[in-house]
């Protein structure tokens, strides 16, 4: 049997670009300049975010998307740039 | 030298993830979660400022080591450890493992992996990974923080392996020498969660356990006065959530992990209202990760007024009150 993979879609992508920078009151940086694939730690992407964001982001992602992240070393991963929390998403709506 | 076959997972902790690896490795089929349990992880500790802490700090999980010790004491598992002064055997020692194929558990200050984004190193002397080959002037790590193994630089391991200041790894190394077959689970579980209960409920030491929780809560407001300035009480402060989420996965996380471990043992033992607890836990690890995200806040925010510290306070006062009902109904439980 073929593995079904969930592809997240652009407006997945927007929405959370939205959803962190409503998180953070971040006003000053417009969504379409953020990278997909560049890290958001670290300095490199337009959005800049450092570890304290991290806890906020995990937490509005539970929120929205009624999804757990309950393993920090995996939570780390997954937070690491819009694509990788997309296919997070993606991934976890698929099994619903 | 080439890479020695070897299973990477990521784990939810170094420690736990590092020992399930090297155990599964093995042949011994165990989860991390159930590890954890069995060797007891699930643990608070206070340290106000005294001789040794220069500012007050505090611990989540039983003190680096425990786990493999605990694991080995409960589960008949035998490991074979190593510790060095001169960082040249300690190296050459790691070669020789490596070349008879056994994958090796290296303790190591985190800051001196340069396969770690630079943003993410920070100097933790207990970080532990296992080394599964060399190539070259690198070694192969399974490092149960990243999805992939990964390559350290010869150099970078010795430093980190020979870092200086507490707890220092001084080349620590550890392998499973000997694993049980056919175990029966109970007494390790019983024996794991029973020392769990007595380390948070009655460990006659007033900082160790749900004391140290409710003492946590009576010193934060007290923090000022040992801060510098403002800046080294916001720092101290966002420290917190460092603690809770990111260095050794922290209070929610191992909530979380000791949750997934009563859902196991509620089969193992045939006591179904584990799993009630289980649930119970979970909700107690969203209120360390409500803390986390206050202290967060508070912290880059640098709005650390009375007021802020007394909500902290409360805050953890509510953990420690809930905590304390948890561990009394499991202690129960298991009677």
């Amino acid at each position: 049997m073929s593995e079904i993979i969930a592809v997240p879609t652009d407006d997945l992508r927007l929405e959370i670009k939205q959803l962190i920078m409503e998180t953070l009151n971040i006003t000053d940086v417009r969504p379409e300049s953020v990278d997909n694939n560049e890290p958001l730690f670290g300095g490199h992407n337009a959005l800049t975010l450092d570890s304290v964001d991290g806890i906020e982001i995990i937490m509005a992602l539970q929120r929205k998307y009624k999804v757990r992240l309950n393993d920090q070393n995996l939570a780390r991963h997954i937070i690491r740039s819009i694509d990788s929390i997309a296919e997070f998403i993606s991934s976890e709506k698929s099994r619903v | 030298m080439s890479t020695i076959p070897f299973q990477h997972k990521m784990g939810a902790h170094c420690e736990s993830g590092t020992v399930t690896s090297l155990l599964n490795h093995a042949g011994f089929p165990i989860t991390e979660s159930l590890l954890f349990g069995i060797a007891s992880g699930i643990f608070f500790g206070y340290f106000h400022k005294n001789r040794s802490f220069t500012f007050p700090t505090f611990i989540l999980r039983n003190r680096p080591g425990d786990i493999r010790m605990n694991a080995e004491k409960r589960l008949g598992i035998k490991f074979k450890t190593y510790s060095f002064t001169n960082p040249v055997q300690g190296m050459d020692c790691l070669d020789e493992l490596l070349s008879r194929q056994i994958p090796v558990a290296s303790q190591v200050d985190f800051f001196y992996l340069d396969y770690v984004p630079a943003w993410e190193r920070v100097h933790i002397n207990v970080h532990f990974m296992v080394v599964i080959g060399k190539e070259d002037s690198s070694y192969i790590i399974s490092d149960s923080y990243f999805p992939k193994p990964v390559k350290v630089a010869e150099e970078s391991l010795r430093r980190g392996r020979f870092a200086g200041g507490s707890m220092s790894p001084k080349g620590f190394l550890f392998y499973p020498l000997s694993v049980p077959h056919d175990i029966d689970y109970t007494q390790p579980v019983l024996k794991g969660i029973k020392k769990a209960c007595f380390n948070m409920l009655n460990i006659p030491i007033p900082f160790i356990g749900v004391k140290g929780i409710r003492m946590f809560a009576r010193k934060v407001v007290e923090w000022p006065a040992f801060a510098r300035d403002t800046e080294h009480l916001s720092h101290e402060i966002m420290k917190i959530n460092i603690l809770l989420e990111d260095q050794g996965t922290g209070g929610a996380g191992f909530r979380y992990m000791y949750a997934t471990f009563l859902q196991q043992a509620a089969d193992l033992l045939n006591k179904p209202h584990l799993k009630e607890l289980s649930k119970e836990l979970m909700v107690i690890g969203d209120g360390w990760r409500e803390i986390s995200l206050f202290a967060a806040r508070i912290g880059k925010n640098r709005d650390l007024g009375t007021g802020r510290l007394r909500e902290l306070s409360a805050l953890l006062m509510e953990r420690a009150d809930a905590e304390e009902k948890f561990f009394k109904k499991l202690k129960k439980c298991i009677k």
